[in-house]
């Protein structure tokens, strides 16, 4: 197993997506009362998978990045955030983010182990 | 550091909110203020908060912007702030009640233009996104310590 292979690299990505994710969650609720406020997002996952079959330069290349979501619905007083829509993405990134970061976790004490039996 | 800023975006979240419910109280406790520090009638407040502009500027995102990871905060920007605390123009109310010391000739009084139940409107809506902030800036917590749990 190379030390930095393809998946750690993926998987490095994956948190530094869910982490600016959370942080385009955190940024929707602090304006759900901004009126003219767009929800943002960022959309990762999609592009993360494309590249994993590419080898990790390709992976390595996956930038995320928020965008403002145009097709949310604007409400009377102007913004577009729905807090109930906002609480389930956030409770799905986190999740999200715990999966990954054990996964994380379990290859870093993986090699740990075989550091340890030399 | 996508966290920091997001707890920094909650943060921001909490003062607005807050401040909406310290108007908001304010409003409530004014409304049969019919003298106030210029002698007119009290008119309600109102709490202007806009998105907050421009790209983080911490440290950490523009080092990683330098070094071209995506997750540096690009195009995020930091949470709410507020513009300003406006009086509400709209009309006020005038009730007849002839005894009342600050009654004009005809025996009406200007009352100020506050509507308890909006108050009250106001104040739940303010308070429960007061309590989204926390969630938020809780799961950006818990998020950050499973980072630091890796090194253990």
């Amino acid at each position: 197993m190379d030390l930095f292979d393809t998946t750690q690299i993926g998987l490095e990505r994956a948190l530094s997506g869910s982490s600016l994710r959370q942080q385009a969650i955190a940024q929707n609720i602090a304006n759900v009362n901004t009126p003219g406020y767009r929800r943002q997002d960022v959309d990762f996952q999609s592009a993360l998978a494309a590249a994993w079959d590419g080898g990790e330069h390709k992976v390595e290349s996956v930038a995320p990045a928020t965008e403002a979501d145009m097709s949310s619905v604007m409400r009377v007083d102007g913004s577009s955030v729905d807090i109930d829509q906002e609480a389930a993405t956030q409770a799905q990134n986190g999740l999200q983010y715990e999966a990954v970061s054990s996964v994380m976790k379990t290859r870093v004490n993986i090699l740990k182990t075989a550091i340890g039996s030399m | 550091m996508g966290l920091f800023d997001a707890i920094d975006a909650s943060g921001s979240g909490l003062t607005a909110e807050r401040l909406r419910m310290d108007v908001t109280s304010e409003n409530l406790a004014n409304a049969e203020t019919t003298k106030g520090a210029d002698g007119q009638p009290y008119r309600r407040k109102e709490v202007v908060v806009q998105e907050a502009g421009g790209a983080a500027t911490t440290f950490a995102s523009v080092l990683s912007g330098i070094q071209g990871r995506g997750a540096g905060g690009a195009g995020v920007t930091n949470g709410v702030k507020v513009a300003g605390i406006v009086e509400d123009q709209t009309a006020l109310k005038r009730i007849y009640d002839p005894g009342h010391p600050d009654a004009d000739k005809n025996g009406y009084v200007t009352m100020p233009n506050v509507n308890t139940v909006t108050e009250m409107t106001d104040l739940i809506s303010s308070s429960r996104a007061y309590e989204a902030n926390v969630t938020a800036m809780q799961t950006a917590k818990t998020m950050f310590s499973k980072t630091l749990d890796l090194l253990r």
